[in-house]
């Protein structure tokens, strides 16, 4: 079965949420959740390091854009960290690669 | 068509292709199944890494349209059937839904961008060939090609 775990890291004042395993229509919910919860416990920006996140289609993209949303109001921004070529590609064919701060 | 006619139609397609089919719950813990069996498949056709990453994703995208549009009984079913070809796989996945909105076909605005309504925009993309059909009583199946070679 797919899953996906998390871990945090704050150093610096820069909170880096690592992010591995998958994400689809089932462990999406859980990614939102995460996310949600960093975004509520930080001030700055958020960091997600994606080295080891395997797989990720439309429905964390959806979270993602959901999460883009609020930290804009908030005149926040999320970095998006260390994509693997076949996520990369999934940002570059929607164009979301020009919304997200896509680094290395 | 006669009976005969049909039963020599559906001979002649199993004769150049063979089959695969699964028969998933609706349920969001069985998509990474399917994605399994995409890979399985299109890994021993011989198409290259990335075009099987292409081809899972494509795959769980379909499914995750089914399970949230096609489904609408509780425990309800969707069918996906690999057909295997020499030169090209095609994957067809129906459900009992009433299908989808063209405008999803669209590209992404990214003025406003969307949380949902992706799936079949990258589907297209990714796929060599994509067709949608509704038909009443039976439900929605979208049937989707990719060549090797291309």
């Amino acid at each position: 079965m797919s899953g996906a775990e998390y871990c945090y890291q704050n150093d610096g004042g820069r909170c880096v949420v690592k992010v591995k395993g998958e994400i689809d229509i089932y462990t999406a919910a859980e990614f939102k959740k995460q996310i949600n919860a960093a975004i509520e416990e930080v001030t700055g920006d958020l960091h997600i390091d994606c080295s080891e996140l395997q797989y990720m289609d439309s429905t964390g993209l959806g979270v993602l854009i959901g999460a883009l949303k609020r930290m804009k109001e908030q005149g926040r921004n999320i970095y998006l960290e260390n994509l693997r070529p076949n996520v990369r590609k999934l940002f570059a064919i929607t164009g979301l690669d020009k919304i997200f701060i896509l680094e290395v | 068509m006669s009976l005969a006619g049909s039963m020599e139609k559906q001979e002649k397609i199993n004769s150049c292709e063979d089959r695969v089919v699964l028969v998933l719950p609706n349920k969001p813990e069985y998509v990474s199944l399917a994605r399994l069996a995409a890979s399985g498949i299109a890994g021993r056709m011989g198409f290259d890494v990335e075009t099987v990453e292409d081809i899972k994703l494509a795959v769980a995208e379909a499914c995750t349209n089914a399970i949230k549009h096609g489904c609408c009984e509780e425990n309800s079913e969707y069918r996906i059937e690999f057909g295997v070809g020499a030169k090209c796989l095609t994957i067809s996945i129906a459900d009992r839904g009433c299908g989808m909105d063209k405008k999803d076909l669209c590209q992404p605005d990214l003025q406003n961008p969307r949380e949902g309504g992706l799936g079949l925009f990258i589907i297209n993309t990714l796929m060599d060939g994509v067709e949608f059909e509704t038909a009443p009583n039976t439900g929605f199946t979208i049937t989707m090609k990719k060549y090797l070679g291309v």
